[in-house]
């Protein structure tokens, strides 16, 4: 089979083309984050004998669990890089629904709605993560 | 643009498309998964603890295993091979790649997400 290849330039930077390339960008920023992740909660595990699982669950779910880490610069770089993989799944997921809801509404006025639904929901879901996970 | 098709349900099910047909629409069904998983997580945040007791259900915790892994390691074989075209001559090999990974991978987590349902 030959590969079929073609330049950016050639392609047109469509609203279709930047959500796709936005995709492969958000997705390949979570592939990092979680990497990275995982490294950094295993060394701040080794650091201040926190138990690995509980300074994930802390970190994703920090109205629920205790700070487990102490410091300040590990508990806002924790934050921080929980922050950037919600908003990065988030943005990733959104288009990934856009998309799927494109296949089902046909009619222009539905996939308008869906697609006004959707980044609503990306806004308001993305506030609401980086407020509880900042602030708690 | 509105788009027109006379493909039935029971059609589209009879597509033969095969591996590749076959990974697309887990792919589909795994993304729409973590959505839900998504919107769950969010709502924990705000403070609604009900939502809680179903994250701690072994069940849904495998049916969030089987095809969340699903969707991230396709999703990972896709990447490569968009970056990388000249491997996309090789997708049936990289898809059967894909399978071992993952059976290994969720197979792991599965036994692992029993082992603690189980108290072991």
């Amino acid at each position: 089979m030959a590969t079929r290849t073609l330049p950016l330039s050639k392609r047109g930077f469509t609203f279709e083309t930047f959500m796709w390339a936005f995709t492969r960008f958000t997705v390949i920023a979570m592939y990092g984050l979680i990497l990275a992740g995982i490294l950094g909660a295993l060394s701040l595990s080794t650091q201040t004998g926190a138990n690995f699982g509980d300074i994930l669950y802390w970190a994703f779910f920090p109205n629920l669990a205790e700070n487990p880490l102490g410091q300040i610069w590990m508990t806002i770089l924790a934050k921080l890089m929980v922050i950037a993989f919600v908003l990065s799944a988030c943005g990733h997921g959104v288009h990934g629904v856009l998309e799927i809801l494109d296949d089902y509404f046909t009619s222009p006025l539905a996939r308008r709605w869906s697609r006004n639904f959707i980044i609503t929901y990306a806004v308001v879901a993305s506030l609401i993560a980086m407020y509880m996970i900042w602030t708690k | 643009m509105g788009l027109k098709r006379n493909v039935s349900l029971m059609t589209a099910l009879g597509y033969k498309g095969q591996g590749p047909f076959l990974t697309y629409i887990l792919h589909r069904i795994g993304g729409s998964a973590l959505f839900i998983f998504f919107t769950m997580y969010i709502l924990v945040l705000a403070g609604v603890d009900s939502v809680n007791v179903i994250f701690s259900n072994p069940i849904f915790q495998i049916v969030m295993l089987v095809f969340g892994l699903f969707h991230a390691i396709n999703g990972l074989r896709i990447t490569i091979l968009d970056l990388s075209p000249k491997l996309i001559e090789h997708y049936r090999t990289a898809i059967n790649i894909e399978w071992v990974v993952y059976a290994l991978i969720c197979g792991f987590a599965i036994f692992v997400v029993l082992r603690n349902a189980l108290g072991g």
